[in-house]
């Protein structure tokens, strides 16, 4: 196993409990951040090279610079709990295994950015981490962490628990706010920026749970050290959601210099294929993502080793690589059916679109009808030629990326198993 | 009439004073979700129009987010919905025969409600529990690596509890 740093106290028996957590060296983060001036601690971000955990790998500490400081006006900090792409669960494992790390990097976050309110915005399905996370909050009100004038600095802050109610469409940041703020889950025009106008037209920082997380390293072993573990610009460690046909199916925290083939079939990792069968293809970093055949998963087209991190996975570009996302990784064996699973993925963004553009409104369902005709049998050749100029008209013309999102699935799996698609032509 | 009982509207208080003075909308979601809690589980006209009132906004307003977001009955549903996810690495798994097991064992189709107003069967999209394939949700909680065994299980546990 690699480096471990946000994973590496999850065997302590009771880790959930404050007394424990405070035990093991928690919270020793936020008695050191409150000792900084809150834009030193934003230098420290950006100098730990962390990128942001939820899919887009965005720079945190650049985003978190850019939030305005308008005078008089409150800024927040919401964290992005809304884990709903499909193939990704560790956010889930950290908030229900680990509770108080999320709230620790929440605090140090929230003074770093001056935000007195903070919320999380947590998926409404998970009902029950609300409890975990409500009753992890109250633990540390009562000793003194939140709540007024922490730590004697004068620094105020309060964290409260927001459920969704079933929309994907909300872990996209500028839906999540709109959510937040009472309303449909509809994405807005950018800019203004959430770090400009967000949250009741508030300066607002939307961060997800893991990269939250992060922050609490960072700041314990300072950001030289940090930004030395992984490689390149893929730095720290990352949790990796593997689920599929694998024989150890869980969440992971790897470090990023690992290769796609060692994770998949290491004993510490995925633990192989189950029943023996052969791998077919992964989409690595949640559905989204392009799905990748067995041949382009472990080697770049040009035989390179490929790693389990942010550039190596995108090497390639679309045509064959793919991404590291959100890090859920997900595995089909041989007997897996490409079509079927891509007609899944199909249905679930046509469910979630919010409707607002058109080209992802009309097209992922659209998209999601010829697929079905595909699996009847009743496919004809041309629809593989339209399947495709339809992904191609969503790409790029909505609003937000659940468009993209919709589309990548779709044009990965003609790209490289059109022979699959051929198969189901009705002759 | 509807409303909410001494304890319910306590907790509805709590939930309105997480936001800033005069940002009671953003108390609609929670607020919708606990209502659902308080009067059997749907959102009818009339409780959705009670919610816009506590919290002084537009009835319109209830209506444009309850329609939106899938957790949010607006018909009546069973003391007990089984939502079964069906996204990708859950169908892989078997989601489908767990689907096709529990229509037979209640006989009724997605979407229907047993006679006894005990069980509902939806199809569900990702729930983000895909390591533990097939699931579904029942009640607040996940029910994860379905068998037919364990879905009978969980019928007998739940009829049990009447």
């Amino acid at each position: 196993m690699g480096v471990q740093l946000l994973l590496d106290k999850i065997s302590v028996k009771d880790i959930q409990l404050y007394d424990v957590y405070r035990a093991e060296g928690g919270y020793s983060s936020v008695e050191k951040a409150l000792k900084l001036k809150p834009e030193d601690i934003v230098e420290e971000v950006k100098k730990s090279g962390l990128r942001g955990r939820g899919g887009a790998g965005f720079p945190t500490g650049m985003k978190w610079s850019f939030i305005a400081k308008p005078s008089g006006v409150p800024r927040h900090l919401v964290c992005n709990a809304d884990e709903s792409e499909p193939g990704t669960f560790k956010d889930r494992f950290l908030m229900e295994k680990i509770p108080h790390l999320l709230i620790e990097g929440l605090i140090v976050s929230s003074f770093a950015l001056g935000s007195n309110t903070t919320y999380i915005y947590i998926r409404g399905e998970y009902a029950w981490i609300v409890d975990i996370l409500e009753q992890a909050i109250s633990e540390a009100e009562q000793h003194g962490w939140l709540g007024k004038n922490i730590l004697g600095t004068g620094f105020d802050c309060n964290i409260y628990v927001q459920r969704g109610a079933g929309a994907y469409i909300c872990g996209e940041e500028t839906a999540l706010i709109e959510s937040l703020e009472g309303k449909r889950g509809n994405p807005r025009i950018k800019p203004p920026f959430p770090a400009v106008e967000g949250l009741w037209r508030r300066p607002t920082v939307v961060n997800n749970v893991e990269t939250i997380a992060a922050v609490v390293p960072i700041i314990n072993i300072g950001a030289e050290a940090y930004s030395k573990i992984g490689v390149g610009r893929s730095t720290g460690t990352k949790l990796i959601s593997a689920c599929g046909n694998i024989n150890k199916p869980g969440v992971y925290e790897i470090d990023m210099t690992i290769s796609v083939e060692d994770f998949v079939y290491s004993k510490d990792y995925c633990g192989g294929i189950k029943n023996n069968k052969k791998l077919k293809a992964c989409i690595p970093g949640g559905s989204s993502v392009p799905i990748l055949p067995a041949n382009l998963l472990f080697n770049t087209a040009d035989g390179k080793t490929r790693y389990m991190n942010y550039e190596s996975l995108s090497e390639g570009g679309f045509a064959t690589g793919s991404m590291l996302g959100s890090g859920g990784f997900i595995v089909l064996d041989e007997d897996q059916c490409i079509v079927k699973h891509t007609y899944t993925l199909a249905r679930f963004y046509r469910h979630e679109s919010c409707g607002q553009c058109s080209p992802c409104r009309e097209g992922t369902g659209w998209m999601e009808k010829i697929l079905l005709k595909f699996l009847n049998g009743e496919g004809r050749h041309n629809d593989i030629d339209l399947l495709w100029e339809i992904q191609s008209k969503i790409e790029g013309n909505t609003i937000c990326p659940l468009g993209d999102a919709a589309a990548w699935p779709v044009a990965a799996a003609i790209r490289h198993f059109r022979h699959e698609f051929e198969q189901k032509i009705k002759i | 009439m509807i409303a909410f009982s001494t304890n319910q509207l306590q907790k509805f208080n709590q939930i309105v004073a997480r936001y800033p003075e005069g940002k009671q909308k953003s108390a609609l979601i929670p607020s919708l979700l606990f209502a659902q809690e308080c009067f059997d589980n749907w959102l009818s006209v009339e409780v959705m129009d009670y919610i816009a009132q506590c919290l002084k906004i537009t009835s319109i307003e209830v209506y444009e987010v309850a329609t939106f977001y899938s957790m949010f009955n607006l018909k009546p549903v069973g003391k007990y919905v089984f939502e079964v996810c069906q996204t990708g690495p859950c169908m892989i798994q078997g989601a489908e025969t767990i689907i096709d097991y529990i229509k037979k064992k209640l006989h009724i189709e997605v979407g229907q409600t047993t006679p006894d107003g005990l069980f509902t069967l939806k199809t569900v999209e990702c729930l983000g529990a895909c390591g533990y394939a097939p699931m579904m949700q029942q009640g607040k909680f996940y029910r994860e690596h379905l068998t037919p065994e364990k879905v009978d299980q969980i019928i007998n546990e739940l009829t049990s509890k009447i």
